[in-house]
């Protein structure tokens, strides 16, 4: 057990505690000048203008995936919770992409936003809809990012519902079925609420993963943030304070602030969930 | 729907069904799908519109990267660093759950609480500290620093618990009574009935290791201690037009990952319905 305890120790432990001591503390890298400075660093950090525009896209990110991820892994859920060789392959192909290394699979949907070249342009000319300048636009930026992030973790979201699906007695849904209740009132009265704890790990999980959002963003926006800070989320930034400028106790204020978030955001939402959150 | 619908109409809702999760599977099996069309193009097929979609099985591509880098060194990397922390985080929770099921001593289950705290400590608090142990330990940038900071597996040390809990007392005390000390019972009763545990513990850790990315880039710059989703970075910002050469780099990081997965599909699944991540 002890040496379980000397990893755990030196690389959770004592960063936790190291964390808060470097906010408050002007540390330097090849100095031994490390002086207290108090709050000084939070208050830099929401001084920065930079800080604000990444928190905006950082929630706004959430905002665009929470619902999608939740409303598609459902439908997709339904739509193949069918006992065969076919819908399991299905499952398979929804799946595969979540254990690819996020990089490496960046690439091809790159070159699928290039407006150019790219395959979701020709799709869209092919049906006469307007296209898009994808991860150039600031204002489409994000959302591509999202599209990206949908296809790399859906199928996380798909299996756990389908196994919530698979707990669900048949019985019951077969007995509302002879009773006349329609496709849609079986859903709405039944298989929602005996979802609805698994929808809500999942809004946390998801929650949670789009508030930590750094590799997607890093390989579409080739490691900048851009086009004009669109792509900008809290995680990159704190990357860019610390590790490309060197401001060490400035960003880990800020990564004390990001936990703050998503520590506020959890518990909002477990006190939401109280309300309509239906346990068995 | 059931009262006044007949054979047919039934038969169309099912031929619906099929055509649109087909539709589904395939939208997310498409990026991967034309990551390796465009690894394969001749010249002429890259920049054209609409986009290609055929492959050309031009391996040019593929040799080009594999001389251009050190791709054997980044993949050698990889490969030493998901080995060595599976050994390492396998051991560990080995003894750490064994610690906290088959002896009994005082504060266990504070003990073993504290391991379930690290849950709650959100990555991003431990990405400034853990740099800065690192370069008080004078092990920046190198393999170890990579491998080390995973050594501790908190769901390694739950999923063991749980199964040597679930051991009967008496596969103890009868191995006891033989004369049986704690490592030899350990070795010759208990790991081989957690087979299965172990090697789903193993299998998430190799995953997540393989497609780490964030780590590896803020504590390594010497490219011969970088693992390969580093390297294709690299490769992303400096050859941003090279899209064959990317994408052949893209499909062979990716396609190890794809590989096992498709083999052993059924483990990962099974993790997944139990809500358990890739911690990435």
């Amino acid at each position: 057990m002890l040496p379980m305890f000397a990893f755990l120790l030196v690389f959770t432990y004592l960063p936790a505690g190291v964390s808060l001591v470097l906010g408050f503390f002007h540390y330097h890298l090849l100095g031994v000048n490390t002086t207290f400075g108090g709050l000084s660093d939070f208050k830099e950090a929401v001084s920065y203008s930079v800080f604000w525009i990444a928190l905006k896209n950082t929630l706004l990110y959430a905002l665009y995936m929470i619902p999608t991820t939740i409303i598609l892994a459902v439908a997709i859920a339904v739509l193949i919770d069918q006992k065969s060789r076919f819908y399991g392959m299905i499952r398979t192909f929804v799946l595969l992409p979540y254990i690819t290394p996020v990089i490496a699979t960046s690439i091809g949907w790159l070159w699928m936003f290039n407006p150019q070249y790219g395959v979701l342009n020709a799709v869209l000319h092919a049906l006469h809809l307007p296209t898009s300048q994808w991860l150039l636009s600031p204002s489409m930026a994000m959302p591509s990012v999202a599209l990206y992030t949908l296809w790399h973790g859906l199928g996380f979201n798909v299996v756990i519902v389908l196994s919530a699906l698979s707990n669900i007695p048949r019985q019951v849904l077969e007995a509302a079925a002879i009773d006349g209740a329609s496709a849609w009132t079986r859903f709405r009265k039944i298989m929602l609420p005996l979802l609805s704890p698994t929808l809500f790990f999942l809004v946390i999980v998801t929650t949670i993963a789009t508030l930590q959002a750094f590799s997607q963003v890093y390989a579409l926006s080739g490691g900048q943030g851009g086009p004009e800070y669109a792509t900008t989320t809290l995680l990159l930034l704190i990357y860019q304070t610390a590790f490309q400028y060197f401001h060490f106790s400035y960003a880990a204020s800020m990564a004390i602030l990001l936990v703050l978030l998503i520590l506020g955001l959890t518990l909002v939402q477990n006190w939401i969930s109280k309300r309509w959150v239906f346990y068995q | 729907m059931n009262s006044a619908s007949g054979p047919s109409r039934r038969l169309m809702l099912k031929g619906s069904r099929v055509v649109i999760s087909l539709a589904i599977g395939l939208a997310f099996l498409f990026p991967l799908y034309i990551a390796f069309v465009t690894s394969m193009d001749t010249a002429a097929h890259v920049f054209v519109y609409p986009p290609h979609l055929i492959p050309d099985f031009n391996f040019h591509p593929y040799v080009r990267v594999w001389h251009m880098g050190r791709w054997m060194m980044y993949f050698r990397n990889t490969v030493f660093i998901a080995f060595t922390t599976i050994v390492i985080a396998l051991t560990t929770s080995v003894f750490g759950a064994y610690a906290l099921s088959f002896f009994q001593f005082k504060g266990r289950n504070v003990v073993f609480m504290l391991v379930l705290l690290v849950l709650m400590v959100p990555s991003e608090a431990l990405l400034i500290p853990n740099y800065v142990i690192l370069h008080e330990m004078n092990l920046l940038n190198t393999l170890w620093a990579q491998i080390l900071p995973f050594g501790g597996s908190v769901y390694g040390v739950f999923l063991l618990r749980q199964f040597f809990l679930s051991m009967p007392q008496a596969y103890w005390d009868a191995a006891r009574i033989d004369g049986a000390s704690h490592l030899r019972f350990l070795w010759s009763i208990a790991l081989p009935q957690a087979k299965s545990a172990l090697f789903t513990i193993a299998l998430y850790i190799f995953i997540g290791s393989w497609n780490s990315f964030q780590w590896p880039l803020i504590v390594t710059v010497s490219h011969n201690v970088q693992p390969l989703e580093v390297e294709v970075s690299r490769l992303m910002l400096a050859h941003s037009v090279a899209w064959r050469r990317l994408s052949a780099a893209g499909i062979m990081t990716t396609m190890p990952l794809v590989i096992l997965f498709l083999f052993i599909q059924r483990h990962i699944i099974r993790g997944v319905s139990r809500g358990e991540g890739i911690n990435e």
